[in-house]
C-alpha cells in the first residue's frame, strides 16, 4: 500500500524451448518421402524424432544430393550417395563426430569392422539416432555378438563417471546461482563430457578419472579473491563483535539507571 | 567532572570502567580490522595475472633498431633490439618525473617527452634532468623467443 | 602533545563556543522518563543510511554503468576485488535491512501517537523519506544489470502507461526511450548515486531538526493521562524537567540497539545473503527472454500482488496511490487527542488489520 514503483505480472512468457525456435531448413525430400509407401516414408518419421532433427542436421548431411531443388535432389551430380555401404558407415559419421571416429576405429569394435563388428548404426540407429546415453549399453543388444560381461562392467564404471560429472555439474550451476564466476569451469566440464563420451568408444576410463578430478578439485578452490572475508569464520567474529558490543553497552546503562 | 559519579559507588564505577575498556578494545580493532582492510584489499586490488608476471614475445616481431611497447607488472616498459642485433628489456618510466620515454628510431636513443632526457638504447642518460638510467628488467631468450620476468 | 591538541581545542573554542554547546547538550537535553528502545531507531537508521552510503561509494570506484560492462563489472567486484563480495553484500542486504527498520520506526511512530500535532511536519518528511529509500532501492537494483533487474525495472516502468492522459509520456521519461535500455541505465544511475541520497541526506537533516525543534513525543505508555497536550495555540517546546539525560544515560540505549541490528545485518550477510539475491540475479540481462516466476523485493511484493489481483491496471494503481496519499496525510485525518493504542480500539483495530493485509499479500505475492 506505501509504495513508490509498482510492479506487475511479467509481461510476457517464457520462451523455454529454444530448440522450436532453431530454424528448420526447407528439405524437399520429405515432401516427397512423405508420401511414399512405409520404406521411403518411414526414415522421415524416425529423423523427426532424432537428435540430428532437432538440431537441424537433415537428410543431405548423410546422403548427400540437394535439398532445395526437387528435380535434382537425387542426382549424383550434386553429391547424392544414396544408402551407404556398411563398412563406409563410421568414415560418414565420422565427418562431423571426427573424436569418436577415431576411439572407434581403435577399439575392439572398430578393428572387427567388415568382420561381422559393429558400426556406429547398430548401436545408435540410422535415423532416429537419439543423444549418446548409457541406456544405449544393454544387456540384450551388446549379447548379439558376445557375452555382455565386460560390456556391463564398463557401463558401470561410466555410470560412476557419469554421476560424478552431474554432481559437478550441479555444483557449478550452485556456485553460479550464488553469483561466483564459473564460465572457465564450465567449459572445461563441457569439453570433459564430450571427451568422456569419445572415449567410451575407446574403452578407456583411466584419463577421464584424471580430468574429473583435476576439475573437482578447481572446484574447491573457486571462490576467487573476491569471495575473501565472507568465510563463516569471519561471520562469526563479526556478528560475535556485535553482539559483545551490545552486550557491554547494555551492562553500563544498567549500571547507570 | 562527570555529575553522575556523586551518584556511583566505586564498585559500579570499576565496573563500569571495565566495560568502557572492553568497549575501546573492540572499537579500536574493529575500526582498524575494517578500515585497513578496506584499504589494504579493496582500495588496492593486486592484479590476478595468469602468466605470472610473465610476457613473451618473438624475437622476429622485432627488425633492428626497433622497440616494443607493453606493460609488465603494471609498468610501461620497452624490447629494444639495437642495431647489431643485441637485446634490452627496460622500464619505459623516465627515472625524472615518470613519463613514458619514446623511442627515436632515427637517433637510436630514448627521449622522454616531458623534459628532453636523453637515454642510450641500454637506458644510459646521456643528457637531461633524469638522474639514474632506465631500469633494466630481467629477461632471457630461447627458441627466438624473449621472455620478460 | 595533550597541550597542543588543548590548544587547538581552545582556540576552536573561543570561535564556535563549542563547549558551551556539549555542556548543555549534555546537562539538559532531557529525554521523557517513560522513553523506550523504539525511540532509538531513528539512530539506527541513520547508521545504516551512513553504511548504505560508504559501501555505495566503494562499489562506486569499481562500477561501469554501461549496458555492455555492469554486469561484467559487478561480477568483477564480486569475484576478483578482495573483499569486494562482502561491500557488495552490505550494500545489497543493507538496503533490504534499511526498508525493514524503517517500517518498525514507522509503526513504532503510528502506534505511539506520535505523529499527532504538532508532529505533521516529521510525518510528512520521515514518510518521504520511506518513499524515497523505496524509490533508491528501486533505482539500485537495475544497476547490476541482470537478468531480475532488467525485468524488474521493465515491469515496474512499465505500470506508469496505465496512467491515462501523461502514462506513456512518464514512462518514456523514466526509460529514455521505449524499452529498458542503454538511457535508462543512465538515468537510474543518476538517481540512484546522485539526486535521491542527496535529496534524503537534506530530509534526513531536516527531520532531525524538526525532532529538536519541537523536542521529544512523551510515549503513551506507563502513564495514567495519555491525551496530547498540545494546544493549537502557540508554539511549545516540549519539555521533559524530570526527564533522563540523552547523554549518557539514552545514548547507551541508541548504541545497544545500533549494536543488536548491525548482529542482525551481518547474520544475513554472512549466512543467509542469498535470501536477497535470487539464482537469476547472476544472469546477465537479456532483453530478448523474460525469465519466468520473477518476483519483486519483499517489501514490493503486497503491491505487486495488488496488480494482479486486479483485472484493470488503473484500479490497482489507484487504489495503491490513494492507500498512500491516506498514509501521508494520516495527521490531518486523525485528529484526536489520544495517544495509547489500547484508548482508540478503532485507530489500532484499523492499523493491525491493514498490516495484517499487508503480510498477507506479502505472503501471497511470494508464493503466488
Amino acid at each position: 500500500m506505501r509504495c513508490l514503483g509498482v510492479i506487475l505480472l511479467a509481461l510476457g512468457i517464457l520462451i523455454t524451448s529454444q530448440a522450436d525456435a532453431a530454424v528448420k531448413p526447407v528439405i524437399v525430400c520429405i515432401q516427397c518421402h512423405i508420401a511414399q509407401p512405409t520404406k521411403f516414408s518411414q526414415p522421415v518419421k524416425l529423423w523427426e524424432t532424432s537428435i540430428h532433427a532437432e538440431h537441424g542436421v537433415g537428410c543431405n548431411a548423410c546422403h548427400g544430393g540437394d535439398p532445395m531443388d526437387s528435380a535434382q535432389a537425387m542426382s549424383p551430380a550434386r553429391g547424392f550417395r544414396g544408402v551407404p555401404i556398411p563398412t563406409a558407415i563410421p568414415a560418414l559419421c565420422g565427418g562431423c563426430h571426427v573424436g569418436v571416429t577415431k576411439h572407434y576405429t581403435d577399439s575392439a569394435h572398430g578393428r572387427t569392422l567388415g568382420k561381422g563388428g559393429p558400426t556406429c548404426v547398430t548401436c545408435h540407429g540410422s535415423h532416429d539416432i537419439q543423444k549418446a546415453s548409457l541406456d544405449l549399453i544393454s544387456k540384450k543388444k551388446c549379447s548379439t555378438c558376445h557375452t555382455p560381461e565386460k560390456a556391463w562392467l564398463i557401463r558401470s564404471t561410466m555410470l560412476k563417471r557419469d554421476t560424478m560429472l552431474n554432481a559437478i555439474e550441479k555444483k557449478i550451476k550452485t556456485l553460479r546461482s550464488q553469483g561466483v564466476e564459473t564460465d572457465q569451469l564450465e567449459k572445461r566440464l563441457f569439453s570433459l563430457r564430450n571427451r568422456f563420451h569419445a572415449m567410451f568408444h575407446s574403452l578407456d576410463i583411466k584419463l577421464i578419472l584424471q580430468e574429473s578430478e583435476h576439475i573437482q578439485a578447481a572446484l574447491e578452490k573457486t571462490s576467487g579473491a573476491g569471495g575473501v572475508g565472507t568465510g563463516p569464520l569471519t561471520g562469526v567474529v563479526a556478528v560475535g563483535w556485535a553482539l559483545i558490543a551490545a552486550l557491554l553497552f547494555y551492562l553500563i546503562k544498567k549500571n547507570l539507571d | 567532572m562527570d555529575p553522575d559519579n556523586s551518584i556511583l559507588d566505586d564498585s559500579k564505577r570499576k565496573f563500569i570502567s571495565t566495560c568502557l575498556g572492553g568497549l575501546a578494545i573492540l572499537a579500536v580493532t574493529g575500526g582498524a580490522v575494517v578500515t585497513s582492510s578496506i584499504f589494504r584489499y579493496y582500495l588496492i586490488p593486486r592484479p590476478t595475472t595468469d602468466n605470472k608476471g610473465k610476457i613473451t614475445i618473438p624475437v622476429k616481431d622485432l627488425a633492428a633498431g626497433a622497440a616494443k611497447f607493453f606493460e609488465y607488472n603494471g609498468y610501461a616498459a620497452v624490447l629494444v633490439k639495437k642495431m647489431d642485433g643485441r637485446l634490452a628489456v627496460l622500464s619505459a618510466v623516465c627515472t625524472h618525473l615518470g613519463c613514458i620515454v619514446q623511442w627515436d628510431a632515427k637517433r637510436q636513443e630514448f627521449i622522454c617527452p616531458c623534459h628532453a632526457g636523453y637515454f642510450t638504447p641500454d637506458g644510459e642518460v646521456i643528457s637531461g634532468p633524469p638522474p639514474s638510467p632506465l631500469d633494466r628488467l630481467p629477461f632471457n631468450v630461447a627458441n627466438g623467443i624473449v621472455t620478460i620476468g | 602533545m595533550i597541550y597542543l591538541l588543548k590548544h587547538i581545542y581552545e582556540w576552536i573554542d573561543v570561535r564556535l563556543g563549542v563547549h558551551e554547546i556539549i555542556n548543555k547538550k549534555r546537562t539538559s537535553y532531557l529525554m521523557p522518563r517513560n522513553i523506550n528502545a523504539w525511540y532509538s531507531l531513528g539512530s539506527v537508521l541513520l547508521v545504516s543510511f551512513v553504511l548504505q552510503i560508504t559501501s555505495g561509494l566503494l562499489l562506486m570506484l569499481y562500477y561501469v554503468p554501461d549496458v555492455d560492462k555492469a554486469f561484467a563489472s559487478v561480477s568483477f567486484i564480486m569475484n576478483e576485488i578482495p573483499l569486494g563480495r562482502l561491500v557488495r553484500l552490505l550494500h545489497a542486504v543493507g538496503s533490504s535491512m534499511m526498508i525493514l527498520v524503517l517500517l518498525m520506526h514507522m509503526l513504532s511512530v503510528l502506534f505511539m501517537g506520535s505523529y499527532k500535532s504538532p508532529r505533521e511536519f516529521h510525518w510528512l518528511t520521515g514518510f518521504t523519506l520511506l518513499l524515497l529509500a523505496m524509490g533508491i532501492s528501486l533505482t539500485g537494483y537495475l544497476l547490476p544489470w541482470n537478468q531480475l533487474s532488467f525485468w524488474a525495472t521493465t515491469v515496474a516502468t512499465d505500470t506508469g502507461n496505465a496512467i491515462p492522459l501523461v502514462g506513456e509520456y512518464l514512462v518514456e521519461l523514466l526509460r529514455g526511450g521505449h524499452q529498458v535500455g542503454h538511457h535508462t541505465l543512465g538515468r537510474f544511475y543518476t538517481l540512484h548515486v546522485g539526486i535521491i541520497p542527496a535529496t534524503m541526506a537534506v530530509l534526513i537533516i531536516i527531520h532531525i531538526l524538526l525532532v529538536q525543534r519541537t523536542g521529544i513525543s512523551t510515549p503513551p505508555f506507563g502513564l495514567e493521562d495519555t491525551t496530547n497536550k498540545w494546544k493549537d495555540d502557540k508554539f511549545v517546546y516540549e519539555e521533559h524537567p524530570d526527564g533522563i539525560p540523552f547523554f549518557p544515560n539514552f545514548l547507551l540505549q541508541d548504541l545497544i540497539s545500533i549494536s543488536l541490528y548491525l548482529a542482525f545485518f551481518m547474520t544475513f550477510v554472512f549466512f543467509f545473503p542469498n535470501l536477497f539475491i535470487p539464482a537469476a540475479a547472476y544472469m546477465p540481462a537479456n532483453p530478448l527472454v523474460t525469465p519466468s516466476h520473477i518476483k519483486p523485493e519483499w517489501y514490493f511484493l503486497a503491491n505487486y500482488q495488488t496488480l494482479k489481483l486486479f483485472p484493470s491496471e488503473i484500479i490497482g494503481i489507484t487504489i495503491q496511490l490513494a492507500g498512500i496519499f491516506f498514509l501521508a496525510m494520516l495527521p490531518f485525518f486523525d485528529q484526536g487527542a489520544e495517544k495509547h493504542p489500547l484508548k482508540r480500539p478503532v485507530f489500532t483495530c484499523t492499523a493491525i488489520s491493514v498490516i495484517l493485509i499487508w503480510v498477507g499479500f506479502t505472503i501471497w505475492g511470494l508464493y503466488s
